[in-house]
């Protein structure tokens, strides 16, 4: 995220974003073998099924604690219509795709594929927001 | 909204970015309020006018 200011919210922000997306990465892969190789039983499918769910609230956290933190208006206001964007943007996507597939027989999303998703469309949004105040 | 302020800025020979810097945010935030792109939060207003030692009131106007 492209930034020069005084204060490091942004890049606090960043650093720790990219934290939790790669413990969103090693938790999914723990979650699935976990499932598949180890067969468990009652709670532990359970534990193991959240496991990569507990980084994606921490995102979410570490996002509105950004929001609050965030002393510079401009930039809180870039993040938050990108968020909005991406937010929206997905809302759209996974409703066309779902008419799609229970009636024009297209391929089943899985639901696993909505956080990459979003963080993608998050992404896309932000950029178009950043051109849209060059 | 508009503003005076590139004109207050290049009165001091200041660049965006050591506007920036004497606000304690972006130089991107200093382009968006600039260009009239992005409205100021009062406070920032404030910061912006007691800067230049003037008014809010002498830095914006609220034609369209």
């Amino acid at each position: 995220m492209e930034c020069k200011t005084n204060n490091s919210a942004v890049w606090r922000f960043t650093r720790r974003f990219i934290v939790l997306s790669l413990l969103y990465a090693v938790f999914s892969v723990l979650s699935t073998y976990g499932l598949l190789l180890w067969r468990p039983t009652s709670i532990a499918i359970w534990l193991l099924a959240v496991l990569p769910a507990i980084p994606i609230a921490m995102a979410v956290l570490l996002t509105g604690r950004y929001i609050s933190e965030e002393k510079d208006d401009f930039q809180r206001a870039v993040l938050v219509q990108s968020l909005l964007g991406g937010i929206g943007a997905t809302l759209v996507v996974t409703t066309a795709w779902g008419f799609l597939e229970n009636y024009a027989h297209f391929q089943r999303l899985n639901i696993l594929m909505l956080w990459p998703l979003y963080l993608v469309l998050v992404g896309i949004s932000y950029g178009l927001v950043k051109a849209r105040y060059r | 909204m508009k503003n005076r302020l590139k004109v207050l800025r290049a009165e001091q020979n200041w660049s965006q970015a050591d506007l920036a810097e004497r606000l304690e945010v972006s130089r991107q935030s200093v382009n968006a309020i600039e260009t009239g792109k992005f409205d100021p939060s009062l406070p920032l207003a404030f910061r912006l006018a007691r800067l230049f030692e003037t008014t809010i009131e002498a830095i914006f106007t609220d034609e369209i």
